[in-house]
């Protein structure tokens, strides 16, 4: 991605996130037993995956937020993506087809427990998705060049915000394409109709 | 910016004095945006009033079986947003989202209350809007309740027989709480 303009920018990433919450709030409505179920051994269930989410929200958007309440900047009209900004968000963007590009590994402090709570991990996702909606319109306010946010792996690699925001956002696109695969593998296992007995 | 729909719509439901219609519109900020766009989600508390300058939008409700309860339809020349969530500044229950690509103006809730603190038409003005839509829900609350289908379908058609043209039929149908096949079945039999 070239140069942009931030509010713009802002404002999609907010759209995509209110559809982050439309799929989340689905999610309600699918028994928790579902949820909870990993679709194979090595595998995570929607659960996993939303804790692993949860993970990245608590370090990121605390990080904004603390970030945001001492920024002094004024919002500027362009943003210029950063090229390891572009490069983490294109690693992570769903393609245009709706499909997942490549598997990749979490790193360790991101990994999930084995069978978290399905309900307090979808209750705790929607907080932090009204949170980030928060958060990108208080950025409308501030330069998204000029602050950095240091990533969650590596403490001394800092992020533009508006990269951050993206990058975050596409994270979350692409495990709930997971999300979606993980639910259709793990349904027809419990829903299987009872063998008749004569 | 285009505000001559958004003039003449005011000035139907109560005539602004010229000071007060110049304040009004000077306030609208233009936002075009795609189709199949969530303005408002579950939960968010709105924050615009919309002016419908084109495009089509609705507002639904996530149902307990993931099933969308269409609850309103906004067209031009309309005001849209989720309503109750803007006037009480409380979060919304439902989503609102673009079925087509939108043109719309749209103005902050502090715009909104500072203006009618300061100008006494533009109060009635949201009063009286406030007061339609009123009217407008609890009418369709008994036409949901105690009409029959083709009784509904009747009823929309009168009301607003262009939409047919404008919205999808899925929508239509969950819009007057029957299923697609039923509201198929009524466009084949019913005389308009």
């Amino acid at each position: 991605m070239k140069t942009v303009n931030s509010v713009m920018l802002l404002e999609t990433l907010r759209e995509n996130t209110r559809e982050i919450i439309l799929q989340a709030e689905q999610l309600k409505n699918i028994p928790v037993e579902l949820l909870e179920k990993t679709p194979a051994k090595d595998k995570w269930s929607a659960a996993q995956v939303l804790e692993h989410l949860n993970i990245y929200c608590r370090y990121y958007l605390d990080a904004i937020e603390k970030k945001l309440h001492h920024d002094q900047t004024e919002t500027k009209a362009f943003f210029t993506p950063g090229w390891l900004g572009n490069y983490f968000t294109k690693l992570m963007e769903p393609e245009n087809n709706g499909l997942v590009k490549k598997k990749m590994k979490s790193p360790a402090n991101a990994l999930p427990a084995t069978s978290p709570g399905a309900k307090e991990m979808l209750d705790e996702f929607i907080k932090h998705q009204h949170h980030l909606l928060n958060l990108l319109q208080i950025a409308k306010r501030h330069d998204i060049n000029k602050n950095r946010i240091p990533i969650s792996i590596a403490r001394l690699i800092t992020l533009k915000l508006g990269d951050t925001f993206r990058f975050v956002i596409a994270h979350q696109q692409r495990h709930f394409i997971q999300v979606e695969k993980t639910i259709k593998a793990v349904k027809p296992a419990i829903l299987k109709p009872e063998p008749v007995l004569n | 910016m285009d505000t001559h729909l958004l003039k003449d719509f005011v000035q139907q439901i109560h005539p602004l004095t010229e000071d007060e219609l110049t304040a009004f519109c000077n306030g609208w900020q233009p936002f075009t945006v795609k189709r199949k766009t969530i303005l408002t989600a579950a939960g968010e508390t709105e924050r615009y009033l919309y002016f419908v300058n084109e495009g089509v939008q609705r507002a639904f409700y996530l149902g307990d079986d993931n099933k969308e309860a269409t609850i309103v339809f906004t067209y031009p020349p309309s005001f849209s947003g989720v309503a109750d969530s803007f006037l009480t500044q409380t979060p919304s229950l439902y989503f609102l989202e673009t079925i087509t690509a939108s043109n719309l103006l749209r103005i902050s809730y502090e715009q909104v209350q500072e203006l009618q603190q300061r100008y006494p038409g533009i109060q009635q003005l949201i009063f009286k809007a406030t007061a339609f839509a009123l009217k407008g829900a609890l009418l369709r609350h008994i036409e949901l309740q105690c009409f029959s289908n083709e009784e509904k379908f009747k009823t929309l058609l009168k009301r607003s027989p262009h939409i047919l043209n404008l919205i999808p039929h899925k929508y239509l149908a969950s819009y007057l709480g029957m299923d697609a096949t039923n509201f198929s079945k009524l466009m084949n039999t019913v005389s308009i």
